[in-house]
């Protein structure tokens, strides 16, 4: 499925981050997203997740826009990652339970989070600690593999590896190769490894 | 017993002096309250003799419509009253709360008539003070249960924002914050059913009985309202936190914390 987004315009205040932006993610394809700090990086992946709201512009999976999906089954297929990820009250545990329950309602299933995280470095008793006694870069791998483990049609990633060493960032960009990304990066090494194509914000 | 021994303006006098202690203390500690307790007090004279001498004619006109319209003024001034005690507001705040007390306050006094078997069922005597009673903690739920909705969502953006990404509906994303909402609305008035009686005996209680009502009957009168009071606040603060979660998310599932201001 492709996921396409066609002249997206977002005003924040007086200042135009985006205007007239379209792009194109076709399936396998990882599209990077670049651009200085404020240059409304998060907020594009926001609203193509429609957890913001665009000024202007459409975006679609396989011709349709959320509306038509049903958001929640939109945000099922086209799956947001905060950079930072939240820290909920209980552990990794509850909440990809809880993420499991969801999936499972949106008529998907989720595949093996806890091996996918393993993979990356991440040991098992983490799932099973508080969010908040967690590292950043474990929480961040924790949250990345609940997403990766939905198995959507899209990954909107938010530098998903901006807390990790290089041996954990190596392992997650070789587990997501082949999956369709719109991932932000600030790395321009990352963004020639894992990149098909570049989006540049100013 | 023919009712209770009227008060004269001297004993008024004499138990107004006792706000006195209040300013002392104000005073004493440098609390600052001295202005607020004056306008409080002034106010309560003011408002509760104002009430004395509206019943009066309520009562001896005997109309549904006099009846209604000053059961309106209530909740609306109970909604207003909810909002301004709340940190956080948002566009249609007050009609939220209005519509949340009004369901509740108006289920609830309509079964308590029935149960009483009043006849009319809109018999002032009966339903105004009814009323009365159940808005007075209805507005106490309403007002907790939506302040710590508003905080709740607002503080909690990321973790909404998560599970809405995660592909959960508004109600699904929403739902721990409105059960935690709801749950400090109720407590309240679950403290003051579990406290009734054996420390505290409710204005009404003590009204009846100074009345000269048997205090066994006033007990069971009292059963009665508690009961209703605590139905009136489920209704109300279950509406008005489910009315503050549809107020701040969209259609399309998204929370809008730029719909909330702070005071």
């Amino acid at each position: 499925m492709t996921l396409q987004a066609t002249d997206l315009r977002r005003v924040v205040g007086e200042r135009t981050l985006f205007s007239g932006l379209s792009l194109q993610v076709e399936p396998g394809q990882t599209l990077v997203l670049r651009g200085p700090s404020g240059s409304g990086k998060t907020l594009l992946l926001r609203a193509l997740a429609w957890l913001d709201a665009l000024d202007a512009g459409q975006v679609t999976l396989d011709g349709r826009d959320a509306v038509a999906w049903g958001v929640p089954q939109w945000r099922t297929e086209v799956a947001y990652v905060a950079q930072s990820p939240a820290v909920f009250a209980g552990s990794p545990a509850d909440f990809l339970q809880l993420v499991k329950e969801l999936t499972a309602q949106r008529g998907r299933g989720c595949s093996d989070a806890i091996a996918l995280a393993a993979a990356w470095g991440l040991p098992t008793r983490a799932w099973s600690q508080r969010w908040a006694d967690l590292s950043g870069g474990e929480r961040q791998r924790a949250a990345l593999a609940v997403a990766v483990s939905r198995q959507p049609k899209v990954l909107l990633l938010d530098e998903p590896t901006s807390a990790l060493d290089p041996d954990a960032t190596a392992a997650v960009e070789a587990s997501l190769a082949g999956l369709t990304c719109v991932w932000v990066t600030h790395d321009s090494a990352q963004a020639q490894r894992v990149g098909t194509g570049v989006v540049e914000l100013a | 017993m023919t009712g209770p021994i009227a008060l004269t303006p001297l004993d008024l006098l004499v138990a107004a002096s006792l706000i006195g202690l209040n300013a002392a203390l104000s005073l004493w500690l440098g609390l600052g309250l001295e202005r607020k307790l004056l306008v409080a007090s002034v106010r309560t004279v003011v408002q509760l003799t104002l009430l004395g001498y509206l019943l009066v004619p309520v009562f001896a006109l005997h109309q549904p419509l006099i009846v209604f319209g000053m059961l309106a003024v209530m909740v609306t001034l109970a909604g207003r009253e909810a909002v301004s005690r709340t940190e956080r507001r948002f566009a249609g705040m007050v009609p939220s709360a209005f519509l949340a007390m009004t369901l509740g306050a108006g289920a609830t006094a309509l079964i308590g008539t029935a149960i009483i078997g009043v006849d009319p069922w809109w018999e002032p005597r009966y339903l105004i003070p009814l009323v009365g009673m159940i808005l007075g903690n209805a507005l106490t739920g309403v007002s907790l249960g939506m302040d710590r909705c508003t905080a709740l969502l607002d503080d909690n953006r990321d973790r909404v924002d998560t599970l809405l990404a995660m592909g959960a509906t508004r109600w699904e994303a929403a739902r721990p914050i409105a059960a935690e909402a709801a749950r400090t609305g109720m407590i309240p008035i679950l403290n003051a059913m579990s406290a009734v009686g054996l420390v505290t005996i409710p204005g009404m209680m003590t009204g009846q009985i100074l009345g000269g009502t048997d205090p066994v009957e006033a007990a069971l009168y009292q059963v009665l309202i508690m009961f209703l009071i605590a139905a009136a606040v489920a209704i109300g603060v279950g509406a008005s936190v489910m009315l503050t979660v549809r107020a701040l998310f969209d259609d399309e599932h998204r929370l809008r914390p730029e719909r909330l201001s702070k005071r």
